[in-house]
Formats: structure tokens, sequence, C-alpha cells
């Protein structure tokens, strides 16, 4: 018999080998390639949060999971399936070290875990991310990679046709892709979950997702997993038996660690929350620097401080072509789009408590009409900031300097809260004011796809006139304010031709009254020395023929006051 | 010496061959078509379905979860045309595609069947009142008919390869790619998914597909392996 330390080491050498095998596996390989495209695409457009990339970087390691799994089945049954079992048994090894040679060999793929999470760690880096990695989420997604490669070992040892490993990893994404039918805590129980809200916090929440429980409950899959194949391949009854002793520790894991997963989040945790969304624009946040052409407030959660620079580009660049604005004060403020209609967020929780916080959310300062304060979204700010988002906070900022309403006040961002400036030429004045901060062409934003902006009809006191959708207005960033007109649009364009001292000359020596809203576009026109452009009646269509909406499709809309 | 000639898989065959060989092989094909494997993925994607269903509650399933369900069943096909002991098939009076052609044929009405099975669980999870309002079933018919001849035809093209023994794992991964480059890709699934393509262009292009899948898979089954001289010179 071969002494005991011989067969470790052969285990070992031979496990080596597996791991060997598994990472330069091609199909680990290519769910390395789909688990970095996956995170990138899921992370590019916004600004890096750590507390939600975390996550993702996990929800990317689903593929490698999947694809380890496949591997380990294939190399676990790669024995039987050559019909080579009698030639194996005639090795010194046994099909229970081998087995657990092959659980051992799973480590392997956290090589390629390792290097996703590298190489995550460093763009997230790279893009300046909010807040710290959590090691604990991080480790929870190597291990759901490992339980996979586990499970894939003991499909292998029982079912050695290549299918069982295929259909083992359609299992095994189950969970993954239909978590979206469940709407209770019981999510967190499957492999592995990534609440949209995630990217809605303004900070970390202990328990949301519960990150330690959860790896506990990968950690004890891949236990139980590997135990069932070493009870599968043991050739004595002794050892099988103190396996399933050990698979039953590993289930009795599993069961706790899904009845803490279940617990509710502390309720002193969620009132933290919910008065920290609600509470934006409150005094304790903000910040007034002080080298600005006009009173700006800047009112940022705690840890995005860095994000001032990306707000304050476009800002100063539509203040400084406005006369001194110093005796009103224009307040920039970060968002949540927080929303407790999610039972993962408040589940365990009386509705009378439920029901008060949502009252707090919904008198939250962004949810009230204003003219003087514009709200970005935290969670869809992009980290480089993208133009058409650049565009819509300069108009934001313009249309507070030419005394237009910034924020309608309903969160939900209803088209038909927003008025429209008809015949007011204050429009036209933050449409060019914008133009100039951004650089942006004004004649190439008259495309009628809308896929960046164009026209679209409107009623105003039963009239159908056309509004003109800004870059940036369908991407809620910016909390809607008001609705551009294409009269204003129209005239902009025209005044974007003439030199830029000429039109500013003209709005300086008349600010009040442009601005008052009683001036109208083409007495603007008349001062500029241009004649006011024809406004079009209808949508033009394909082919040159003007479209003509049916009746009651056509949006309503209030007038702004003057 | 010379040799009596072996015997021949091609040329002219004794009279009612087939009248008495289409019984033996019927049993042959029958007995050696993967039925486990088949019926498993068949069945394991109808389970799923099946339990997706009994706790849709208020969410009722829709066309994109058979989608997902009925993959397992085209990988499952995907080992259905291999050929076991191709070299001693070879040596047979019949031609070697027969085999092939054969068992994928014994495999499309556990196909259907699944299909079947698996529209008719979603409908029973659409309340009665909407189902009118239900999306057109023919271009998903299409689009897994696509599907199930892609990976058809992926294992048929491995058979002719050195990689023969793995047909059914590569025609599984390389089919699985394809279905998620056509899903995920805005170019290609402007042209195959409903909407932004009409059923009826979808349709179309999904059997365009089919249809050339199969022409592909019929060229690669065809009868052109290594042959015996007619007459062997040792």
């Amino acid at each position: 018999m071969t002494p005991r330390p011989a067969r470790a080491r052969a285990t070992l050498r031979l496990a080596q080998i597996e791991a060997a095998l598994l990472t330069r596996s091609i199909l680990v390989l290519a769910g390395l390639v789909v688990s970095g495209i996956l995170v990138w695409f899921s992370t590019y457009r916004g600004q890096p949060l750590w507390w939600n990339d975390a996550w993702v970087i996990g929800y990317g390691q689903t593929v490698i999971s999947l694809t380890v799994l496949i591997a380990a089945q294939l190399a676990t049954a790669r024995v039987r399936r050559d019909g080579l079992a009698e030639l194996y048994k005639s090795f010194p090894s046994s099909v229970g070290r081998r087995t657990l040679a092959h659980l051992i060999g799973v480590l392997g793929a956290a090589l390629g875990c390792l290097v996703l999470i590298g190489a995550a760690t460093s763009v997230f880096e790279l893009r300046d991310a909010v807040g710290t990695p959590d090691l604990t989420v991080l480790t929870g997604g190597v291990v759901l990679v490992l339980a996979g490669g586990a499970i894939g070992v003991a499909i292998g040892t029982r079912f050695p046709h290549p299918l069982a490993g295929v259909l083992g990893a359609f299992v095994w994404f189950i969970p993954f892709s239909q978590s979206n039918r469940f709407n209770s805590a019981i999510v967190w129980l499957f492999p592995w979950v990534k609440p949209p809200q995630l990217s809605q916090l303004p900070g970390p929440l202990s328990g949301y997702p519960p990150a330690l429980a959860h790896t506990v409950e990968l950690a004890a899959i891949a236990a139980l997993a590997g135990t069932v194949a070493l009870a599968i391949s043991a050739d004595a009854r002794r050892p099988r038996v103190a396996l399933l002793g050990g698979a039953a520790a590993a289930l009795a894991a599993i069961v706790v660690a899904c009845a803490v997963q279940l617990q509710p989040i502390p309720t002193r945790d969620l009132d933290h929350l919910v008065g920290e969304a609600a509470n934006t624009g409150s005094a304790q946040h903000c910040a007034t620097p002080a080298a600005t052409p006009a009173s700006v407030r800047y009112c940022l959660y705690p840890g995005f401080g860095s994000r001032l620079s990306s707000l304050q580009g476009p800002v100063n660049a539509v203040l400084a072509q406005i006369p001194d604005q110093r005796t009103r004060t224009l307040t920039i403020s970060q968002t949540s789009g927080l929303t407790l209609d999610d039972p993962t967020l408040t589940h365990g929780h009386s509705p009378q408590q439920v029901t008060a916080w949502t009252t707090q959310l919904a008198n939250a300062p962004a949810n009230l009409p204003s003219s003087s304060a514009i709200y970005v979204n935290l969670g869809t700010w992009p980290a480089q900031g993208q133009a058409n988002v650049r565009f819509d906070l300069a108009l934001a900022t313009a249309d507070w300097a030419v005394g237009l309403p910034t924020n309608v006040g309903a969160r939900t961002s209803l088209q038909s809260n927003r008025c429209m400036p008809l015949e007011q030429a204050r429009d036209a004045i933050a449409i060019w004011l914008t133009s100039q901060a951004t650089h942006a062409k004004l004649t190439l934003l008259r495309n009628t796809t809308r896929s960046v902006s164009g026209y679209m009809p409107v009623q105003v006191d039963g009239v159908t006139v056309l509004a003109w959708v800004y870059p940036g207005q369908d991407a809620t960033v910016v909390t809607l304010g008001t609705q551009t007109t294409a009269a204003g649009y129209l005239l902009a364009t025209a005044m974007a031709t003439l030199p830029t001292q000429r039109v500013a000359a003209v709005l300086a020596a008349g600010w009040d009254t442009w601005t008052s809203g009683l001036a109208t576009g083409t007495q603007l026109a008349a001062a500029l020395g241009i004649t006011m452009p024809a406004v079009p009646t209808g949508l033009v269509g394909p082919g040159g023929r003007t479209i003509t909406p049916q009746p009651g499709t056509v949006p309503s809309q209030p007038q702004c006051p003057t | 010496m010379t040799l009596p000639p072996p015997v021949m898989s091609t040329g002219s065959r004794p009279r009612r061959f087939w009248t008495r060989a289409l019984p033996v092989l019927v049993k042959h094909l029958t007995r050696t078509t993967p039925w486990v494997a088949l019926i498993a993925g068949c069945a394991s994607g109808t389970l799923v379905l099946a339990v997706m269903a009994y706790f849709a509650g208020h969410t009722p399933l829709n066309q994109d979860t058979v989608r997902f369900t009925f993959l397992p069943a085209v990988a499952a096909l995907a080992y259905v045309p291999h050929v076991h002991f191709r070299p001693l098939v070879q040596a047979m009076p019949v031609p070697t595609w027969i085999v092939s052609a054969g068992q994928t044929l014994l495999a499309v009405p556990v196909l259907a069947a699944t299909c079947w099975v698996q529209l008719r669980l979603v409908t029973s999870t659409v309340p009665a009142g909407s189902a009118g309002s239900l999306p057109a079933v023919y271009p998903l018919l299409a689009q897994l008919t696509g599907w199930s001849l892609l990976a058809v035809a992926i294992a048929a093209c491995c058979e002719r390869t050195r990689y023969a023994a793995l047909s059914g794992a590569i025609a599984t991964t390389a089919g699985f790619a394809l279905i998620a480059t056509a899903s995920y890709t805005d170019a290609i699934k402007r042209h195959l998914l409903t909407p932004p393509a009409t059923p009826h262009a979808a349709t179309t292009t999904w059997y365009a597909i089919a249809v050339s899948a199969l022409a592909l898979a019929c060229l690669a089954i065809r009868d052109s392996w290594h042959r015996y001289a007619r007459r062997l010179h040792l």
C-alpha cells in the first residue's frame, strides 16, 4: 500500500496539473473574456461607486462560474467518457484521490477571477471610484466561481456525458436570469443578485445585500458539492459515511446562512438612508466655492467631493457669460433615485414605518418645484461627463439665469409638468448661452429622429406647437425643468451665427427686460438686427411630407409664467 | 495475390435493397440515437419552465422564457448527429450519412413535442382575458427551428474534422455563442428579433438561416469519406 505522505504528494501533484489544465481551458478563458466585457458594459456609463460596482464584478463572474462548471465536469468525467476507467484502476491513485485532486484543482479558476478583479479595480480607480472596495463582496465573487467548479466536479463524478455539464450550468444559471421575477428578500438566496437600487444609494448600506452571509452560503454550497463528489467516488463505506456527515454539516451551514440573509435591514440604518436621500440640498452637505461669477451652492453627498469639478465646468461656463447674479443663489444638488417599493430593502418592517419613509422621501426638496435649484442624479451622473449631460446641466443653469423654472417638482419626471416659454425671448437666450458654454453646434441638433435631439408636438393652451428636445433631455441625469421650444431653438441658432460680443452686448444692455418673460423672440431678433426665423407648424417625415399628429396623442403642457 | 473486392458502400445495390434494409436501419437508428441526452435536455428545460409557471403568480411568462428554456434542448440536439464507429459504418452497404440524418429525423418529434409543451405552459400563465393580445408564435417557431438547425449544422461540420469526438460539445458552445451574438448585437438583432423586426421579416430571416443551416448540414454529412478502392492489389 502506498504510504500516506506519498499519496498526499501525488494528490497535490495531480491537483496542480488539473489546476493548470483548468486555468488554460478555452472555456474558462472565454468565460473570463465575456465576464470582462459584461463588467465593462455594466459600469462604463456611470461614475464608479464601489458599493455597487463590487457586486457588478461578481455579476460578471457568474459567466466564469458557468464555464468553470462545464470545464470541471468535462475534466472529472474524462476517464469514464474515454472508456479508460479500467486502465485508471491499475494506477496507484484511487478514484477518490483523483476526485480530491479535481476539487483542489478548481482553485486554479480563482486565478482568472483575480485577474478580472484586478483589471476591474484598476479601471474603477483610474475613473476615480467613490468609496472603497468591500473585500467580503469581492471574495464572494471568487467563492461563486469555486462553487461552480465544485458542482461541476460533483456532476462529472456521477454523469460522464458532456451534456450533463451543460445542463448543470443551465440549472445554475436559472436563478441569475430569473431573479427579476421574485419581488422579495428571497432573491438574496440566489447565487448572485445585484439589486438595481444599489447605484442609487448615497453610500454603502449594511445588509443590502447581505455580503458576509451570502459568501458563507456560497462556500457551504461549494463544500456540499465537494463532499458529495468525494462520497460518490469513495471506495469504502467508512469514509463515505464521514463525508455524508460533512455534507450534512454543509447543508446546515447553508440553512443558517440563508436564515441570516432573510433578516431585515435594521431600522436605524434605513432611517439614516432615507434621511440622507430626502435631505438633499440641506446645509450640512453644501459648499460655496469662492471664485464663482454668481452665488452657487454645491450640495454633494459625503464622498462625492471629487465630482465637484465635473459639475462646476458647465455651470461656470454659463455664468461667465451673464451679468452679475450674486444677489440670487443657485443650488446644484445631488439627488438619489431611491424608492421604497423594493421589498428587499424594506422587508420585515411595518407598513406604517414604510409609509412614513415614503412620505419623507416624497417631501424631499428634489420633489418640490423650484426656480433656484438643479438636481443631478447620483446614480446616472457620468464619470467623465458626456457631452449631452454637460449640455443638459448647462441648459438648466441658463434657465436659472434667465429666470425660468429649473425643477418641475416631481422626481418621477412627468413631462406634462414642464412649462413651455412660448413667445418668450429668454428661451432662445438660455439655449444660446448653453451653446456658447458647451461649444455645441446648434445647427447639427435639428435631428428629427430624436436620437439626440429634435422636434416634438406639444399642446399649450389648446394650440399645438413644436417643442425642441435638447441633448440629454431623455438621459434623466438632471431633473426636468423648462421644456425648450422649436421657436427658441431656431432663434438661438440664428443668434449663434452672429459675433458673440455683439449678442452679449445686446443682452447685457437690457438683461432684465430680456429675461422678464415679457420680451418676445421677435423683439430680440429685431434688437439683434436679424429676422425671426420661420417656425415649422408640424413634423417633417420621410420624403419631406408633413406629419399631422393624431388628436389626443399630443401631450398637454402649461405655459411658463412671466 | 489478388483479394476479392470488398463490400462497397456506394455504387449499384441489389434490387429491393432499401426495402429490406429499411426495417433493420430503423431498428439500428432507434437503438443508437442518444435518447437519454436528448430527453434529458428537453425535459430539463421543460421542467424548469413548469416550475417557473407554477411560481409565476401575477407575472405571466412570455416568449423570452421559452427562448431560454429551449436552449438545453438545442444543446442536446447537438449530440444527436454523432456517428459512433464511423470506420465500421463506412464499410457497411448503406451510406454513412443515413445514420446522422436518421437520428436527427428521429429527434425532430421530441423537439416538436418539447416546443409544444413549453408554449402550452407559457400560455397557461397568461390571464384568460389577455390571451388575445399575445404576440404571434410563428416568429418564435422560426427562431427555434433556426437555432436547432444551426446546432445540427455545426455538429455535422465538426464530425468531418479530427475533433469528431467532441462535436456535440463544440456545437453546443459555438451554437450558444451564435445565439448570444444574434440576441445582443444591435446590427443583427434588428433583423431577427420582434421588435424591432416585424414578425413576418423575422420569420423569413430565421427560415432563411434554417434552410442555409440545413443545406450546410446535408453537405457536411454527405458520404464522401475515404473509400476502399474497387480492387486492392497487394
